[in-house]
């Protein structure tokens, strides 16, 4: 129970480190000499077990022996009987008043102090989680940076790919390059030989031509007049012929 | 006629691939581009060129000689192989990208000896329900409280709580 009390409001009871105020700090001012640099053992969970509220059981546990589990209740109701009888306690209207008082403050413990606790517990916990998730994220980005790392080592490895590459391509430029002089070269020959035989051609089929156009303008001028009178009349004799061979034709 | 060339290394585009950092990809693809290009361009050229048939163009040609000569100079011809300029170059480079390469992996290393370090100091921390606040301090410099600015509690101005 003690233990929640320290956690609310928490820095404020811990940063008043040297002086130890509270149960909880009194274990750790004794830890003051350089020997006692042992690391402090965790804060207790719960509180030490009470009965009734207030009675340690360490106390029940001390009488048990000797008297068995009534005692310790048989000396409470002797002590309460001899203070009353023998009016060390004085009963006035104080008592009632403190009846009335402790009968609230009981009921209202009993109803209300496990909601309370759970509370204080709830923020206990916000707090620590945070702080956890402070570290988890702290642990997980620097192992991921250490990944990145090794992962970037590993690309820099492959950095004479880039040159065979280039390498490579300039080869084949070079070997482009080559290949097309060679080319050219032989098409520049075959141009100039082709050209050649286009020309001899050329000057074949104009002389033929030439020698034909004179030819027959030649005979066209021999023709003589009789001759042409004579054809024509032949054509016209021919001419009867095959018409009357095409009439005797066309009536079978 | 194809002794002079170097030969083409193999280059494991795929593997290549996986090695590029992402900030680097487009130049990546220029790259591989351009080299398909030009691959492709060596494929479409024969490797020797078309012969000449120089008989047919003996017994065609009219002009005596004319052919013969041609054909003599044509054997004769040697055609110059291109000066290769780049691959000195390319060289430098490469000498100068290993230098970097280097140095780039020491610092890398350094880097990862210190990402080590403080991953050491996190996995070794005692728990934090068992530290103290000057523990806590001395672990995270700055969670401690400046007594001598701030002297009254909460040590630290109200704005910042």
């Amino acid at each position: 129970m003690l233990s929640r009390l320290v956690f609310l409001p928490a820095s404020a009871l811990k940063s008043s480190g040297s002086l130890g105020a509270g149960l909880v700090q009194a274990g750790r001012c004794l830890h003051t000499s350089p020997q006692t640099q042992a690391p402090v053992p965790p804060l207790p969970e719960k509180s030490g077990k009470v009965r009734h509220g207030f009675i340690p059981e360490e106390f029940f546990q001390f009488l048990y022996p000797k008297t068995g589990v009534t005692g310790p209740y048989v000396l409470g109701t002797g002590l309460t009987l001899y203070m009353l009888s023998k009016e060390i306690y004085v009963i006035n209207h104080e008592t009632f008043a403190a009846l009335s008082v402790g009968a609230v403050l009981i009921y209202a413990v009993k109803k209300f102090g496990p909601g309370i606790a759970a509370f204080a517990d709830k923020l206990n916990d916000e707090k620590a989680a945070k702080v956890q998730e402070v570290k988890d994220v702290a642990v997980k980005s620097l192992t991921q940076a250490i990944d990145d790392e090794k992962k970037e080592q590993w690309r820099v490895e492959g950095r004479n790919m880039l040159f065979d590459a280039k390498r490579n391509n300039v080869a084949m430029l070079l070997e482009t390059n080559y290949r097309e002089r060679l080319h050219m070269v032989t098409n520049e020959v075959k141009k100039r030989l082709d050209y050649q035989i286009q020309l001899q051609n050329l000057h074949q089929r104009l002389e033929r031509e030439h020698m034909v156009d004179w030819v027959e303008k030649n005979v066209v001028k021999s023709i003589t007049p009789q001759q042409e009178k004579e054809s024509i009349a032949k054509c016209i004799a021919d001419l009867k012929v095959l018409a009357k061979n095409t009439q005797a034709k066309a009536s079978l | 006629m194809s002794g002079r060339r170097a030969a083409l290394k193999a280059i494991d585009w795929m593997a290549f691939a996986e090695r590029v950092p992402n900030n680097q990809r487009t130049m990546f693809n220029n790259l591989k581009t351009r080299s398909d290009a030009i691959a492709a361009k060596l494929a479409s050229l024969p490797e020797k060129p078309a012969v000449i048939d120089w008989n047919y163009y003996k017994t065609m040609v009219a002009k005596a000689g004319m052919v013969d000569e041609f054909e003599k100079k044509f054997a004769a011809l040697k055609v110059p192989e291109p000066v290769d300029i780049q691959t000195a170059t390319i060289n430098n480079q490469e000498q100068e990208s290993n230098k970097n390469a280097v140095a780039y992996i020491e610092a890398s290393k350094a880097r990862i000896g210190q990402y080590e370090q403080e991953l050491e100091k996190f996995k070794s921390m005692i728990p934090y329900d068992q530290m103290t606040i000057e523990e806590l301090n001395e672990m995270f410099p700055e969670t401690k409280l400046d007594k001598e600015k701030h002297p009254y509690w909460p040590h630290r101005p109200i704005s910042e709580l």
